[in-house]
């Protein structure tokens, strides 16, 4: 016997606000009519209700906090919220605006029945800060219309969900309001009384409408649902209810987000290396900040020191109304050995060290050097990436200096010479830029690596050291 | 009287002045002569710092060192470099290349920082610092750091009459026609002596003169 379980977001927009630090302000969100359709238990609590005109509301909780509706962030909020239960139930179709069906009845196998369903998925919902009704029926348009009366019970019962379905007004229906008050003209209030009358009769007197709605709830006729599947990256976005002009205090809210983002690579046994930031301004373009780390993290802690680190070299442009946290590639985890005899002396592995000074210094201020195999001075040295594995390409040359300078300076003192000369020419055997090099001292005692060009003018190249 | 002095030392309330123990644990600086004078050589953790002029030798007298700290397989890091080091001559003492991480910092508080972090971290031998001025509170916290993660931070900067700073070890290096004039300033567990030359002849023949080359014709360039 099939059994779906719908989940009720009576304020799921709302819901997605309120974080710890503003509990104490009521908080609705108002439609396109100026009616309350979300509000938050400050709201409730001084007087507020659904459905209620904006002015009345205004007069009832003068600090009231008024929030337009936006359908495309409800939207993602619910289809995050279905992405996050997905780790505990196979099939989730979203229903928007504020809904999710949950087939339950493939899963009981694997929770060994109802009750360790019930712990898991509650479980689940209880680290979520949004407020939910739910119900189970036999199909998804019944769970839906008991999850709107807050019906509240994970039961296998059918009788008692069909008792409660009979009571159930026609406003909590999915029918469409001419059809309800065709309905009601007829005395014919609950479901109870609809569900009565046979199905024949009412397809002569009503469209097909009503009959499909009334297949569909008694499970006569079939229920395509559109099941979601798991994304593979992660995108959060988290709306601020006041501008932040400093970046310090931008870490509150962030590591809000980060906590989301390490819940969902514990449970995939993942990591990322890689972090984007949107930085929605007012006023101003979208300020983009990516985040790196080389050895990939998932603990929501060093992820926050490395952005942390981040943010305190940029600058803010215009103040800040929005967070999103991206990350496209999730890398499996990977467990590192260490050395038995020779513990590390910190807790910080070098590419981790990287990371840091990379996040705060820039990332082109940090790097490594490989030898090259090349003839000119100037090439030989390459600088990439730190920590870079690279084959041995050539054997080292002696007599080079420790430090070249960026670009060669005319020699202006008088040098004695040591050793030279060492003839290197350019490629292709440019006669004209040949460069005779030579070892020499200087009065102040430091070795100088110099070279004498075709047209016998003298630079320094280097600095032995 | 004996019983009494015994009591006194298990409870550490008494100096001997012939037992000193070693302040540090020394690193063998390659040269036995240096090494005779440092009591072992370098110290494989805390503060070094050398007072010299750029270009004349600092570095080849620490590479067989910086060799065996970085020996482990644990970085060696290298912040605010003078100029852009070469592979070539690093590689020819036999550092690891993949190892040595370059750090260049936009303020003398940034490199400070990497510094600190590189320190004590954990995953660094050894770091160069190329850093003019340094306070004392500066070198304390650094010291501490290299303390935390069993690093040395060698400290190179120009010959200034400051205050001392609380390191392991503080070396002045002069030029020689020969290799270096070193003379110790401050040595921990040690007294300072009186300078001496360090022969890199038979080390770096390209870069020492002889002794009896001054007779020679020499070249001038200019």
């Amino acid at each position: 016997m099939a059994l779906y379980l719908y989940l009720h977001f009576p304020a799921l927009q709302c819901d997605s606000l309120t974080d710890s630090g503003q509990q104490s302000l009521p908080v609705a969100v108002v439609d396109a009519q100026h009616s309350i359709v979300q509000l938050n238990a400050q709201a409730a609590a001084q007087g507020v209700q659904l459905q209620m005109s904006l002015a009345t509301a205004a007069a009832l909780c003068h600090n009231l906090q008024l929030i337009p509706y936006q359908r495309e962030q409800q939207q993602a909020v619910l289809l995050s919220v279905a992405q996050q239960l997905y780790q505990v139930s196979g099939e989730i179709a979203p229903d928007p605006p504020a809904g999710l069906y949950l087939r339950v009845c493939n899963m009981l196998q694997l929770y060994h029945g109802l009750d360790g369903y019930r712990n898991a998925l509650m479980a689940e919902l209880k680290r979520l800060p949004y407020r939910y009704a739910y119900a189970t029926a036999a199909t998804p348009f019944a769970a839906k219309c008991l999850a709107r009366q807050q019906f509240n019970q994970l039961t296998a019962d059918h009788s008692l969900t069909d008792a409660a379905l009979k009571r159930s007004p026609l406003s909590f229906t999915e029918l469409e309001a001419d059809l309800q008050q065709q309905l009601q003209r007829l005395g014919i209030d609950t479901l109870g009384r609809l569900l009565a009358l046979s199905a024949a009769e009412l397809a002569r007197r009503f469209d097909n409408r009503l009959v499909s709605y009334l297949g569909r709830l008694r499970g006569e006729f079939f229920h395509a649902l559109n099941y979601i599947r798991p994304e593979p990256g992660f995108s959060r976005y988290l709306e601020l209810l006041y501008d932040i002009h400093d970046m310090a205090v931008l870490s509150a809210p962030l590591s809000k987000l980060l906590q989301q983002l390490q819940q969902q690579l514990e449970r995939n046994n993942a990591l990322c290396h890689q972090l984007t930031l949107r930085l929605y301004c007012r006023d101003s373009d979208t300020q983009c900040i990516s985040i790196g780390s080389a050895q990939g993290e998932y603990r929501a802690a060093n992820w926050l020191k490395l952005c942390q680190l981040q943010l305190e070299t940029n600058r803010l442009q215009a103040p800040v109304y929005g967070l999103q946290l991206e990350v496209t590639q999730f890398a499996p985890q990977q467990a590192q050995s260490e050395d038995l005899f020779q513990p590390q002396q910190g807790n910080v592995s070098a590419l981790q060290l990287v990371s840091l000074l990379q996040a705060r210094l820039g990332r082109e201020a940090v790097s490594g050097l490989s030898l090259q195999n090349r003839h000119l001075p100037e090439q030989a040295s390459g600088r990439p990436l730190p920590l870079l594995q690279s084959q041995p390409g050539a054997a080292a040359l002696l007599q080079r200096p420790a430090f070249l300078l960026p670009q060669p300076v005319a020699l202006r003192e008088t040098i004695e010479i040591s050793r030279g000369p060492e003839r290197l020419c350019p490629d292709g055997w440019q006669l004209a830029a040949q460069r005779d090099y030579f070892i020499g001292r200087n009065k102040q005692g430091q070795w100088l690596w110099l070279y004498r060009t075709a047209q016998q003018q003298w630079f320094v190249h280097g600095l032995f050291s | 009287m004996s019983a009494l002095l015994e009591q006194l030392a298990r409870r550490q309330l008494l100096w001997h002045g012939n037992s000193q123990q070693a302040a540090y644990q020394a690193v063998s600086s390659g040269s036995p002569e240096l090494d005779q004078q440092l009591a072992g050589g370098f110290p494989a953790s805390g503060l070094i710092e050398l007072q010299t002029q750029l270009g004349i030798g600092e570095l080849r007298l620490l590479l067989p060192y910086l060799q065996q700290q970085h020996s482990s397989g644990r970085l060696l890091v290298l912040i605010s470099p003078p100029a852009m080091p070469c592979a070539d001559m690093l590689c020819a003492a036999g550092i690891t290349l993949s190892q040595l991480v370059i750090v260049t910092a936009k303020t003398g508080k940034e490199a400070l920082w990497a510094a600190e972090q590189c320190l004590q971290s954990g995953c660094c031998a050894s770091v160069l610092l190329w850093q003019a001025g340094l306070k004392l509170a500066q070198a304390r916290r650094l010291q501490l750091a290299a303390e935390q993660g069993a690093a040395s931070l060698v400290l190179l900067r120009r010959p200034s009459a400051g205050l001392s700073l609380p390191v392991n070890l503080s070396l002045e290096l002069k030029p020689h026609r020969q290799g270096l004039q070193l003379s110790v300033h401050k040595r921990k567990g040690g007294w300072p002596g009186s300078a001496f030359v360090l022969d890199m002849q038979s080390r770096w023949p390209a870069l020492c003169f002889t002794a009896d080359a001054a007779e020679l014709p020499q070249r001038k360039a200019g």
